[in-house]
């Protein structure tokens, strides 16, 4: 009988002490993280606006702020992405329908909280949230690295950003490694 | 051996649709009041700089594709990955006119400032099916 | 001094077996649940955070819930049964040291000691973590009052929240130490007592 208790309470001991390592691995062994944001799901957008850089997620923004991209295409960040019609309502359409402002997830409706932009074409990394998210990432790291450039290639330290997975446990940066918060 | 000559086969077939393709295309643009057109022509208009709207930088289609476009490309702001122009590295480049017309449509804007003539683009079309 | 008496108002005692019920349905679904949730809370982290946010709710709703019932519990439940002053505390702990504790029916000095951190090591992380949930996820009750917080404070919260959740971690680990050292020397299972609610009758 006492032997039964020792042992269990060692069990629990043993399981609750295995919390605390490293997180990396080890976590990545057990535990599926969810989404974020909710993956890219339509065809169109992918391949049309994937086709030159990272297909941002719809909830990477507010509604409003995807209604002024869709509205000035022609100047699209210093490039002309004018769409045929039929595409652009499609893409129109489910961006607004996937935005920011009416997700269920906590962390992509946290990206519609802030003041408009006003005029200035929007960005994502200028979300309130992404630069809270983003704060401690020192600049060299990230513009004077010559293989990620830009905050804007999600995709180059965010291993898992194609899932709409953004957790700091995913995140490798080329020539530095993993992101030890 | 069976299986070998399945790829080959389909690799035939695959080459003479992204040739054939081209050859629709060129037609359009005869049909249009172009030509002839040449590779070379397509060639060396490829690396032509243009000033770009601002007056900041100059641009050029090697900008994002590369000169030999036989490797792959990247884009010039977001460093993403492009697939190479050559028909013989890419069959399926051309096989979709809609979408090369989009295609020259941003892409000539981008880089020259206004839409690309039949001609230009039938001396592109060249130069991507002779690489 | 041996102390532990038996009031027969207010525990059930089986006259077959010799034992008696110390801890109420109500306070065991209110241990094995705070104990839960923590688990999910500690392991989830930001990985699942819907989860970890709920895990955390619970938490302080649970505390909330034990906080009451210590009050107007019955009395193994009761504050008044077990939370002593620090001499008492460190008088018993020396005699656990010097393996001549007392047993205790309900809570012992120490054990008493250990709820009154663990609540309010717990508290204070999940209030924290409310703090960041508004001040770095901009999500939650808190986010109007925090999100406009600046990036350094919200992530110095963070930190902090990250601290305590650790804290609470070792005081866990402490606890079950505890546990198991007052097992062995009473001779008894204290884990299968917060399961059934029942322990030998009498000190000894």
């Amino acid at each position: 009988m006492g032997i039964l208790s020792i042992a269990s309470i060692g069990a629990v001991m043993s399981s609750s002490e295995s919390d605390d390592h490293e997180h990396g691995s080890f976590r990545g062994a057990w535990l599926e993280s969810r989404a974020d944001v909710r993956p890219v799901d339509n065809e169109t957008y992918q391949s049309e606006c994937g086709g030159c850089h990272f297909a941002y997620q719809a909830g990477l923004l507010p509604g409003q702020d995807w209604q002024r991209i869709m509205d000035s295409l022609v100047e699209h960040y210093g490039d002309d992405a004018t769409l045929d019609e039929l595409q652009a309502t499609e893409i129109r359409g489910y961006l607004l329908d996937n935005a920011a402002d009416g997700s269920r997830l906590p962390r992509a409706r946290a990206f519609s909280v802030g003041s408009d932009t006003g005029d200035v074409l929007p960005r994502i990394t200028n979300r309130r949230y992404f630069q809270r998210e983003h704060y401690e990432i020192p600049k060299r790291v990230v513009r004077g690295n010559a293989e990620v450039g830009s905050f804007s290639n999600c995709q180059v330290c965010h291993s898992t950003a194609d899932a709409g997975i953004y957790n700091e446990h995913q995140v490798v940066i080329p020539g530095f490694g993993k992101w030890d918060d | 051996m069976k299986t070998n000559i399945t790829f080959a086969i389909a690799g035939v077939v695959a080459t003479s649709m992204a040739y054939g393709s081209a050859v629709n295309l060129i037609e359009g643009y005869r049909n249009a009041g172009a030509g002839p057109f040449s590779p070379d022509a397509g060639g060396s208009a490829w690396t032509q700089q243009h000033q770009s709207s601002s007056g900041v930088d100059t641009r050029s289609c090697s900008s994002c594709h590369g000169t030999d476009i036989t490797q792959p490309g990247r884009h010039v702001r977001t460093g993403k990955p492009i697939e190479p122009m050559a028909v013989s590295m890419s069959p399926a480049r051309l096989s979709d006119p809609k979408k090369v017309e989009k295609w020259f449509r941003r892409n000539c804007r981008w880089t020259l400032g206004r839409e690309c003539t039949p001609q230009e683009k039938g001396d592109f079309i060249q130069f991507m099916t002779s690489q | 001094m041996h102390e532990t008496i038996l009031h027969s108002h207010d525990t059930i005692h089986d006259p077959k077996s010799n034992m008696v019920r110390v801890w109420d349905p109500l306070l065991r679904l209110f241990h094995w649940s705070l104990a839960g949730s923590f688990a999910i809370a500690f392991v989830t982290e930001d990985d699942l955070l819907v989860l970890h946010v709920w895990a955390g709710y619970l938490i302080l709703g649970l505390i909330m819930i034990r906080v009451l019932w210590g009050f107007i519990g019955p009395r193994h439940a009761r504050w008044s049964d077990f939370v002593k002053e620090p001499a008492e505390i460190f008088t018993y702990l020396k005699a656990v040291i010097q393996s001549r504790a007392a047993r205790h029916l309900g809570h012992n000095p120490a054990g008493g000691a250990m709820v009154v951190a663990l609540m309010l090591s717990l508290t204070v992380t999940g209030l924290t973590g409310l703090a960041v949930y508004g001040a770095q996820e901009l999500s939650g009750p808190m986010a109007p009052l925090f999100s406009g917080l600046s990036e350094g404070w919200a992530h110095a919260l963070e930190d902090i929240h990250e601290v305590l959740a650790n804290l609470t971690l070792l005081l866990v680990l402490l606890h079950l130490v505890g546990v198991a050292l007052a097992s062995l020397q009473h001779r008894e299972n204290l884990v299968r007592a917060m399961v059934t609610g029942l322990k030998r009758s009498g000190t000894e």
